[in-house]
């Protein structure tokens, strides 16, 4: 396949590299790797400016790199990171923090003491396909629609595994703030 | 119009804040909220966390290091090399 003309790369410089920032961010929380990351993005970039005359100009360019970054990690990654025993997602149903928190903090100013690495942290110690979703909705503000079309999931999934993934994190980031000292631990009540 | 227990309503809190509701559910969790200070508590909560969110992470940029060698390897792969 011939590469594409110059008048090509500068649309893609136009259309595509606008979006690195995102795929970066994308690619951190799908490998919890920096290294990982680099080489994500880079492969993810290659594939996509050869691959620049399937997309349709003026398009959801950011919702095109995205799926070319998820197959690429998915066919190419995956096996390269250590990703723990897939769990039974559907069983995890975590509480609200909010109900332990409710009498001593209902503001959840505690989630402001928690520094910038520690979020981070917790968001990468969730698995996978919650990470993901977690990302592009809450991080990078896609519409719950443009992340069904994205991953090729029904917005129904998109949803209940967002439900999931956010309340994981909240409960790691309490439990982090409890041990941390910030909040004063308080059995949920039934 | 059917009415939302609290149960219901905070089921949806998250779709709600994040503006993914069909306005009848709109209507429906807003209605709730206007008149249940416990469920009101729970969706100024959620939405801190959420904002908390977006704030911290996503002034996570790609190093510049890193962005000159991918636009390096894209100009090789132009010059067909």
């Amino acid at each position: 396949m011939a590469e594409p003309s110059t008048a090509a790369l500068r649309s893609f410089d136009e259309e595509a590299l606008p979006h690195l920032d995102t795929l970066y961010r994308v690619a951190l929380r799908l490998t919890a790797d920096p290294t990982l990351a680099e080489d994500l993005v880079q492969d993810t970039m290659l594939k996509a400016y050869r691959s620049w005359r399937q997309y349709r100009p003026g398009t959801n360019a950011r919702g095109w790199l995205l799926t070319i970054l998820r197959n690429t990690f998915i066919n190419d990654f995956r096996r390269r990171k250590h990703e723990p025993v897939a769990m039974d997602l559907e069983a995890v149903e975590p509480h609200a923090i909010y109900r332990s928190v409710q009498d001593t903090d209902p503001e959840g100013t505690f989630f402001s003491q928690i520094v910038d690495a520690k979020v981070v942290e917790a968001i990468d110690a969730l698995p996978a396909d919650f990470r993901e979703v977690l990302a592009l909705s809450d991080i990078e503000g896609m519409s719950y629609g443009e992340i069904a079309e994205t991953l090729k999931i029904p917005v129904g999934t998109v949803k209940s595994r967002l439900f999931r993934a956010r309340r994981q994190l909240q409960a790691r980031l309490y439990a982090h703030a409890v041990e941390m000292g910030y909040i004063k631990p308080r059995e949920a009540p039934r | 119009m059917s009415r939302l227990d609290c149960e219901e309503a905070v089921a949806h809190l998250y779709d709600y804040l994040k503006l993914e509701l069909t306005p009848e559910l709109v209507e429906e969790v807003r209605t709730h909220l206007d008149r249940c200070c416990d469920c009101a508590g729970h969706a100024r909560f959620e939405q801190q966390f959420l904002q908390m969110l977006e704030a911290r992470v996503s002034k996570e940029t790609c190093p510049n290091e890193v962005r000159a060698r991918i636009v390096a390897a894209l100009r090789a792969a132009a010059r067909g090399s």
